[in-house]
């Protein structure tokens, strides 16, 4: 139990973290550890939970995807345009906007694996193209509001449960399988932590990387239709705040900016800090230029933690030579 | 047992002095391949531009796309100190914010105080900087991290000091932007500074260091190098620059805005690629980064004359963006090639 | 009078004791060559006398003067500059910005006063009779022999009393090398000392005054280099007699040809080659450095592109990057030249590592089997002796002997029966060499087909059942047999004509 300890301490960090967060929260604000109150919180926090999903396996490989405001946004415009308020269509059209997802996935996997752009110009063009195409296609007019199954399954509920919570740990599953039960897994902490000793070992670079953008894509625009259904409505710039919110929880969660290491379950802790601090505003009273503060604050800090675990690891490498 | 062969396995002069004078035309080519693209591409963009405006090829023009570029400009100019060192500045985004806030709540029409504060920002942009610095040196962090949470951090206090755009700033520090020197206005001379900054900032130790500490940082650490001044110095310039680039701006919107920042930030490190910087550090010229930005600022003018959508302009963007990394790679490939 | 005196130095990195007792004393004027296998503690010792590491005990004496510098630059101050084999050149900047790097002459402005910078970066590369360099050219367009070379030049620029060499021929071609060895015989006599490590003891012998023996952290003779027999130093750098170093050759080959090369090309290191691998057979591959070498290895396992074809075990292979390579039984495995770099996930432990190739071999459905791994780990654990406290152990944190191990189990793991080794026993000690040794005829008894390469010769004729010589990018020859010799495998390495 205490090696598994100490090889997940980010992540155990995390999640303690977490604990004395709610606590102090709930002294402020008595009301907070209710019910509804967490329910609600964890509602939020799937949606940057689900967008963080792509983004925790991308940032792993060594990668980063600022693509996913607007992919996220597209993924909402484009269904409430298509389904004109009516659940029928998203029978149709969910597929084929969470196919159009791993598309762009796919485009900047292949630009950065193929080609050798770097992930952050890649994810940053295809951000910025996306938006002038979508904006082209909408005129930026007003989209109609969203179907009512899309939002049955933001804020409904199944047994008292949120439906959405459930998607969320159906996913936190799947992404806890591949990462600790999978090759795939084994290949992409590889892949993040020396690509060319990946290379030199027979894993395969290409592809491994490919998989993880589209996965992202695919993340970023299932939480863009969940969260049409969660506002009732999609609006221009409702993705650009998980950009931030993304990377910030995968961080928060003890995985390395460079890649190589972290996990999902310590991107689910950070998910949950972040949305937290967020219901710390009317509690504190705080403006939301202060929560801001805030979050860059509990970002310095978490990180330069984890950091200085592997300061001393450093140490200990270096040490070995005569 | 001396042989006359090398490891290429061609005969080379054995002596220093034996070597014929000449220049590597070729390799100095393809070296400077992306800002030769970047150039290029600012040249087509500026005769589509011309044939179909009148009045471009004016020093009118000249002034208005120079100050409509110059924020950008400014901004990218400490991105580029970053990427020569091998960095990222994403807090230049809260810093602009922040200093465009200042600005539009302390500037008075009394000189004196606007000075005071005017310069107080540009500190604050130092100092600011300077920690970011110093934050990545001493816990070891990632540039992409710290500036990231850096820039939340100035953005909400940006917030927090003026929560929605607002503020007034003197007409006359609004009409600097466009006082007039021999027919250039005021961004036009800002340009030649920036330049002759460069020149001068790449030819001294202190900037040979920062290229060389971003080329490779362990090298230069082998070499004495001390990598945590070198970060004090590299991020407290980028934030200098930013803090410029806010008291820019309000030239052009007469406010502050807590959240016109971020705008910035992306299209600074943009700029930089188009022009030929290298995100993996230790090369890139400043020119090309302004011929960047010119690009950028550009691509507006020409959408709006083409009489499309202004919503291609992103997408112009970022095809350009992408064209111009496509560029880099293959010159790079091909400059490989000709070494072992 | 002693310009350098060294007592009782100690150094200690955790656990590991680098240096302890560590005496030298050595002139002005004379070149003093410190010998003694990796990890003797040679480099630690000049990395102390540069101030790039502090010692914990002992003391230094410079002219007479305690000597305890915080940095580089404090040692530079007292006239000491060293030149590393691991390079401290920037690669963006030009050939003589490297030299003057830090120290460049200025102008009023602040800037460089580059018209000046030139006239010394000649007037220095001409008082030493460099080798071609150009002072305007990048770095990174350099090859590694030429970037050497810089790294003198870089050294001799801060004008020393004291000169440290690190192993500065081992990446120089012979003439090149033959420039230095005079050099360094010209420093001292303007009067300097030079410290000069290398291996090669036909080097120390030609310009040595007076030699100092390394072992296992501590200093055990000084001699004056005519006072002493090549037989008496290798004997107390190793503390035991060569010949048991390596094992006896069995023969082990069989008729089935493993691996059959035809007119394998790449880049423009590579130019043709042609060659076939027994079964049981250890075919060594020499000549110079950058001959070639490494891009045949590269090319055989699919790590660069090339042409020509490749047979394994009678059947035509497409190899196009290293997953094809690592085809199980049929495959072709590469430890690599990069232990650090190519080799080893160093932040990830000892298991992940030995698995990495063959996650298939511990996958049920489509999910990893705890159980199946450990057995796999332990079999590679148990065969071939790593010393690790347990598997989840880092990888970087082990010795280097230790590293070459676990990477040699990740290729064995693969199954694959022939082997490409790439300089194994570099960096690695005496005593895992050894055990290498003889793991590689082991190997070969149990049908595995096995190319090497070595930078050390000796290696080569001791190990190899035969040895191909390349230069120029192709063969220049193969020995057999009584052929095998250091002289055979030098002449026909650096002579033109040679029946291949």
């Amino acid at each position: 139990m205490s090696a598994f300890l100490a090889r997940n301490r980010l992540i155990v960090l995390a999640y303690a973290g977490m604990v004395v967060l709610l606590l102090v929260t709930a002294m402020f604000s008595p009301g907070f550890l209710s019910v509804s109150n967490m329910r609600s919180t964890v509602v939020l926090a799937a949606f940057v939970g689900i967008v963080a999903l792509g983004q925790t396996f991308v940032i792993i490989g060594g990668g980063i995807d600022l693509s996913v405001p607007w992919v996220l946004n597209s993924a909402a415009i484009v269904m409430a345009l298509l389904c004109g308020g009516q659940d029928l269509p998203l029978a149709w059209v969910m597929p084929l906007l969470l196919a159009g997802g791993a598309f762009i996935g796919l485009v900047n996997g292949i630009g950065v694996a193929q080609f050798g752009v770097p992930p952050i110009i890649m994810t940053l063009a295809t951000n910025v193209i996306l938006q002038g195409l979508i904006l082209v296609l909408t005129g930026g007019s007003p989209t109609p509001s969203a179907p009512a199954l899309i939002q049955f399954l933001s804020v409904g509920r199944i047994g008292g449960f949120p439906v959405i919570a459930l998607i969320w740990l159906a996913l936190t599953l799947v992404a806890t399988l591949l990462l600790s039960k999978a090759a795939f897994g084994r290949h992409l902490y590889a892949l993040g932590t020396s690509a060319t000793v990946a290379e030199f070992s027979g894993v395969p670079t290409a592809r491994t990387t490919i998989l993880t953008y589209v996965a992202s894509g695919l993340t970023a625009a299932f939480a863009g239709m969940l969260l049409t259904g969660y506002s009732g409505q999609a609006y221009l710039g409702m993705g650009d705040a998980y950009l931030f919110t993304s990377i910030a929880a995968v961080a928060i969660g003890g995985a390395s900016i460079l890649g190589g290491s972290g996990h999902y379950l310590g991107t689910v802790a950070g998910a949950l800090v972040l949305t937290i601090l967020t219901g710390l505003l009317p509690a504190l009273n705080l403006s939301s230029g202060a929560l801001l503060v805030v979050y860059g604050a509990v970002i310095l800090i978490t990180v330069s933690i984890g950091s200085e675990t592997f300061a001393g690891l450093g140490g200990r490498i270096r040490g070995r030579r005569a | 047992m001396s042989a006359e062969q090398t490891v290429e396995g061609a005969r080379m002069p054995a002596h220093t002095k034996d070597i014929k004078p000449g220049i590597d035309w070729r390799g100095r080519a393809l070296d400077r391949a992306p800002f030769l693209v970047a150039c290029l591409m600012l040249a087509l963009i500026v005769a589509i531009y011309g044939s179909l405006q009148s009045g471009v090829f004016t020093l009118d023009e000249l002034n208005l796309d120079t100050a409509a570029a110059m924020t950008l400009m400014l901004a990218a100019t400490g991105q580029t100190i970053v990427l020569l060192r091998g960095g990222i500045d994403l807090s230049i985004g809260g810093m602009i914010s922040l200093g465009t806030v200042i600005a539009a709540t302390r500037f008075t029409d009394d000189p004196s105080t606007t000075a005071f504060w005017a310069l107080t920002i540009l500190a604050l942009g130092f100092l600011i900087g300077a920690l970011n610095g110093l934050l990545i040196s001493l816990l070891k962090l990632q540039p992409f991290l710290v500036t990231l949470a850096t820039w939340s951090i100035l953005n909400g206090v940006a917030m927090i000091i003026l929560p929605t755009d607002g503020g007034s700033v003197p007409s006359w520090w609004v009409g600097f932007a466009s006082a007039q020197l021999l027919g250039l206005t005021s961004p036009v001379w800002m340009l030649l500074a920036l330049l002759l900054f460069w020149w001068w900032f790449r030819a001294t130790r202190v900037g040979i260091t920062i290229q060389a500490s971003g080329s490779n940082e362990k090298s230069a650490f082998l070499s004495g190098v001390s990598i945590t001044r070198v970060n004090i110095l590299t991020y407290g310039l980028s934030g200098l620059f930013a803090a410029g680039a806010a008291l820019f701006l309000i030239t052009q919107t007469g406010a502050g805005s807590p959240t016109i920042g971020k705008d910035y930030i992306l299209p600074s490190v943009a700029a930089a690629v188009i022009g030929g910087v290298s995100l993996f550090g230790g090369r890139g010229h400043l020119a090309g980064t302004l011929i960047g930005a010119f690009v950028l600022t550009l691509i507006g003018n020409l959408v709006f004359v083409l009489h499309v959508s202004s919503y291609w302009q992103p997408v112009a963007s970022g095809i350009i963006l992408l064209l111009s990394v496509l560029a880099s790679s293959v010159a790079e490939k091909a400059a490989r090639n000709r070494v072992q | 009078m002693d310009l350098v005196t060294v007592n009782g130095l100690s150094k200690r990195y955790g656990g590991i004791v680098a240096l302890s007792e560590a005496a030298f004393s050595a002139r002005a004027g004379e070149v003093h060559a410190l010998l003694g296998e990796n990890g003797a503690g040679k480099s630690t010792f000049i990395q102390i006398l540069s101030g790039a590491v502090r010692h914990d005990g002992g003391s230094i004496l410079v002219d007479g003067q305690d000597y305890r510098p915080a940095n580089p630059d404090a040692a530079q101050a007292r006239g000491i500059a060293a030149v590393f084999q691991e390079l401290s050149l920037i690669p963006d900047l030009s050939v003589e910005q490297n030299i003057w790097f830090r120290h460049e002459p200025r102008t009023l402005l602040g800037t460089v006063n580059r018209a000046e910078m030139r006239r010394r970066t000649l007037a220095l590369l001409e008082r030493y009779d460099f080798p071609a360099l150009r002072p305007e050219q990048e770095l990174r367009r350099l090859t590694l022999a030429e970037r050497q070379i810089v790294e003198i030049a870089k050294g001799l620029a801060k004008d020393p009393r004291i000169l440290i060499l690190d192993e500065a021929t081992s990446a120089l071609p012979a003439r090149e090398a033959e420039w230095l060895l005079k050099l360094t015989r010209q420093l001292a006599g303007e009067g300097r000392l030079v410290i000069f490590i290398s291996h090669r003891m036909a080097e120390v012998r030609a310009i040595a005054d007076r030699l100092t023996i390394f072992r296992n952290g501590s200093t055990v003779a000084a001699h004056e280099a005519k006072a002493v027999s090549d037989d008496e130093i290798v004997t107390q750098m190793i503390g035991r007699h060569l010949d048991r170093l390596y094992p006896e050759r069995m023969p082990t080959m069989t008729d089935r040809i493993a691996l059959k090369v035809g007119n394998l090309a790449s880049g423009s290191r590579l130019s043709g080659v042609d060659f076939s691998l027994r079964e049981g057979e250890v075919l060594g591959v020499g000549g110079l450095q950058g001959h070639g070498q490494r891009e045949l290895f590269q090319a055989l396992f699919g790590a660069t592109k090339a042409s020509g074809t490749i047979e394994l075990w009678g059947k035509p292979a497409a190899i196009g990057n290293p997953r094809q390579a690592l085809t199980g039984k049929d495959g072709i495995a590469l430890v690599p030249e990069d232990r650090r770099g190519q080799g080893l996930l160093l932040t990830k432990s000892v298991r992940e590592n030995l698995t990495l190739s063959v996650i298939k071999r511990f996958t049920e459905n489509g999910l990893l089997s705890r159980q199946k791994e450990a057995a796999l780990v332990k079999e590679m654990v148990d065969f071939l002796r790593i010393k690790a406290g347990t598997p989840e152990q880092l990888a970087g944190t082990l010795s280097g002997g230790n590293q070459q191990k676990v990477i040699f189990g990740k290729m064995l793991l693969t199954q694959a029966r022939v082997l490409l080794l790439y300089d194994p026993t570099r960096g690695v000690d005496v005593g895992t060499k050894g055990e290498i040794f003889q793991l590689m005829r082991d190997l070969a008894a149990k049908g595995y087909a096995i190319l090497f390469h070595s930078s050390d010769m000796p290696e080569l004729v001791h190990v190899a059942d035969r040895v191909l010589v390349m230069r120029n990018g192709r063969i220049a020859a193969t020995l057999e047999g009584d052929h095998i010799s250091e002289e055979e495998i030098l002449r026909a390495a650096m002579l033109e004509t040679r029946a291949a």
